[in-house]
């Protein structure tokens, strides 16, 4: 019941937002953002005691990975929306928050349904429900983004499809047309059985396809155009959570194909996505000139982190990328939202044109440091201990080569963030900025946000380990 | 049921070829269109000999997206655009041979899945395979915003067709996801595009290159 409360919400706000009168926009926004990460936190809960949710007659599923999906989706909802009015003129509201629900709608159904088909009706749905938020500020610029974005990804996510086709064909070659043939909990249970060619073929079309929404390169080309030209509250949805997204279906077939494949097959092409993504990411963040390219670009590297601690495996592996998701999506959500402060006070997204962050915007620019340390992966914050996790269990795993390629892109992406974040920082800009808001209201999310990454950093809330142990043994059996 | 099922998707990969060939848009809309008639046919013809009423039901519902429907927006899409994209005189040689690469490409992916099977439609699921590998060709070499649409929709008819020929169609649920799927990305491409035309004044792909690095 609960989980179909969770979907309810976000798809009722979008559909009231959309007819609601202008003056009440705001607060229906607000007070669907709430419920929702409010149904998320039940899920969580609900799942916590029972281990398994299930609605609609198997349709829906809850276990402890989708719960720990839709908390992110929850949090990360939760804190685009409290940002969002800064960005949307009063008269702009139609068009902007239906979208938004809408959107945070299509990603929670994508990690609760038990239909892969269904899940992949539910991605790409994703794409649908953001494009036009990409395009929110109707500029050339935007318009260009929102026109790759769209293109690339609906191919993506057709060779997704593909990939669907196939695994549902080397099932029903197998067991017949089987009810609920395609439900992932019937998919693992024949996957012994299952012609492992076919299976290995259909994951390279899946990993392909879903790796594009989850911005793996080299089907990245869509991210950072889209990261950076959308409003902030996006940029942080799609960077902290929508990326995340696309690797959780891909971390749904990795069991399916380990069982019918052997375990090495999809390790080996994790490791391999998520090196080159390393590579191609810290590349660009040496030579991008505009901060929310750099923060695109930087998600590219961390989610190719995340792939190659699923393809070091282990429970330290799997552990640490799962960890990671988490820690990403809160860093990155945090500096996309404060990004989109600095844009607006500044009037450029130059880094170069961009000096003196700490002196001229003291609360805005100490929460983008934190943030960006955190980033980088130094401690006290939890991106330093699930990189330590990761890198670990590949030294560990007899991967050490892959592991020390890896840190070594890895030194490479940091000094090109250390480089960016000092330009920001410090220094006299040509052009003093507007000064920035006051009040509690603006810093409060913010700061919870860097606080629970410190608490994943340095002592971990009590049951998180449990919870992870949990979600780490659906992914690695 | 081979020989019809066959026969039908060589039709279809032909129509692909030919789409290739073809440089201007309005045969090339046209050609979109014969292709999704032959592969609801298809759907229509594998429905009625393997005894699944399913199937032919979805091939009525893929004429009347794919046949009517998206060609209409594509059409209005188009309107105004110079027929032929890029420079005069180019030839479709080139694009034919890789083309010709694809379809022998598209055989070799698809051997472990011709292993796996003794359907009698087996000897097609190559087929389809190659309209789609085709279909993503031209998408990423489309010189315009239509030459991506169509590109990627020939895409989809071959996966459409694959999923036809291996799987006598998916689940329900699935299938109404994916035609809605279509028609959204149509519609929203509709949007994008014209307010792309406002903007540059053409859909040409060279004018679509401020974000870069």
């Amino acid at each position: 019941m609960i989980l179909v409360l969770l979907l309810a919400i976000p798809l009722a706000g979008a559909l009231t937002l959309a007819r609601a009168p202008r003056r009440a926009a705001v607060a229906l926004h607000g007070a669907t953002a709430a419920l929702t990460l409010g149904a998320a936190a039940a899920v969580v809960a609900a799942v916590g005691r029972a281990g398994v949710l299930t609605a609609l007659g198997g349709l829906l599923r809850a276990d402890a990975l989708s719960a720990w999906m839709a908390a992110l989706i929850g949090m990360v909802g939760a804190l685009a929306a409290v940002e969002a009015p800064r960005y949307v003129a009063p008269g702009a509201g139609r068009r902007f928050y239906p979208l938004l629900h809408l959107f945070v709608f299509t990603m929670l159904l994508a990690v609760t349904t038990d239909d892969v088909g269904l899940m992949w009706v539910a991605v790409e749905g994703t794409t649908l429900a953001s494009v036009f938020l990409v395009n929110f500020e109707r500029t050339r610029a935007s318009l260009e983004a929102a026109y790759k974005y769209l293109l690339i990804c609906s191919v993506g996510i057709a060779i997704a499809f593909l990939g669907t086709v196939l695994i549902y064909f080397a099932d029903v070659q197998q067991f017949g047309h089987a009810e609920h043939a395609l439900h992932w909990t019937t998919l693992l249970r024949l996957a012994p059985g299952l012609p492992p060619r076919v299976v290995e073929l259909a994951f390279v079309f899946l990993v392909v396809g879903y790796g594009t929404k989850a911005g793996l390169a080299p089907m990245h080309t869509w991210l950072p155009d889209a990261h950076s030209e959308a409003p902030a509250p996006v940029s942080a949805l799609m960077s902290g959570v929508l990326l995340s997204v696309g690797v959780y279906a891909v971390l749904r077939f990795k069991p399916v194909v380990d069982a019918a494949a052997g375990p090495g097959f999809a390790s080996r092409i994790l490791l391999a996505l998520g090196l080159l993504s390393m590579a191609v990411a810290a590349a660009f963040l040496w030579t991008s000139s505009s901060y929310k390219r750099l923060l695109a670009y930087s998600s590219v590297e961390h989610l190719g982190i995340v792939c190659l601690g699923v393809g070091f495996g282990g429970p330290w592996g799997v552990t640490g990328a799962l960890l990671h998701v988490a820690n990403h999506a809160l860093a990155k959500s945090v500096l996309f939202l404060l990004a989109g402060r600095v844009r607006s006070a500044y009037g450029t997204a130059d880094i170069a044109a961009v000096r003196g962050l700490l002196t001229r915007m003291p609360r805005t620019g100490t929460a983008f440091l934190a943030g960006m340390v955190a980033l980088m992966g130094l401690p006290p914050f939890g991106l330093f201990t699930s990189e330590v996790m990761i890198f670990g269990a590949g030294f560990r795993g007899g991967r050490g080569a892959s592991a020390a390629l890896g840190l070594a892109i890895l030194v490479a992406a940091f000094a090109g963030l250390l480089r960016a974040t000092q330009t920001m920082c410090y220094g006299v800009p040509e052009r003093e900025p507007a000064p920035e808001a006051a009040g509690w209201r603006a810093v409060l999310p913010i700061g919870l946000a860097l606080a629970l990454l410190v608490a994943t950093g340095l002592a971990w809330p009590p049951g998180l380990a449990a919870a992870l142990s949990r979600v780490a043994a659906i992914v690695e059996r | 049921m081979t020989a019809t099922t066959n026969l039908l998707a060589f039709l279809g990969l032909v129509v692909a070829l030919l789409f290739v060939w073809r440089q201007s848009w309005p045969s090339r809309l046209r050609l979109f269109a014969a292709q999704s008639a032959v592969l609801a046919l298809l759907a229509t013809a594998v429905g009625v000999l393997a005894a699944r009423p399913g199937l032919v039901v979805l091939g009525a519902g893929f004429a009347l997206v794919k046949v009517w429907i998206i060609p209409r927006v594509l059409r209005r899409i188009a309107a105004g655009a110079p027929v032929r994209p890029g420079a005069p005189g180019r030839s479709s040689g080139m694009a034919l041979l890789v083309a010709g690469a694809l379809v022998v490409a598209a055989y070799v992916v698809m051997l472990p899945v011709h292993a796996a099977t003794r359907l009698p439609t087996q000897g097609a699921i190559p087929l389809a395979f190659a309209m789609a590998l085709i279909g993503l060709y031209v998408c990423v070499t489309g010189r315009d915003a239509l030459g991506h649409i169509l590109g990627f929709l020939v895409f989809e008819n071959g996966v459409f067709g694959l999923a036809i020929l291996a799987t006598y169609g998916l689940p329900g649920i699935v299938e109404a996801g994916v035609f809605l799927d279509v028609l959204v990305i149509v519609f929203i491409m509709e949007v994008v595009v014209v307010q792309v035309r406002r903007e540059h004044a053409s859909i040409a792909e060279d004018r679509l290159r401020e974000l870069r690095g």
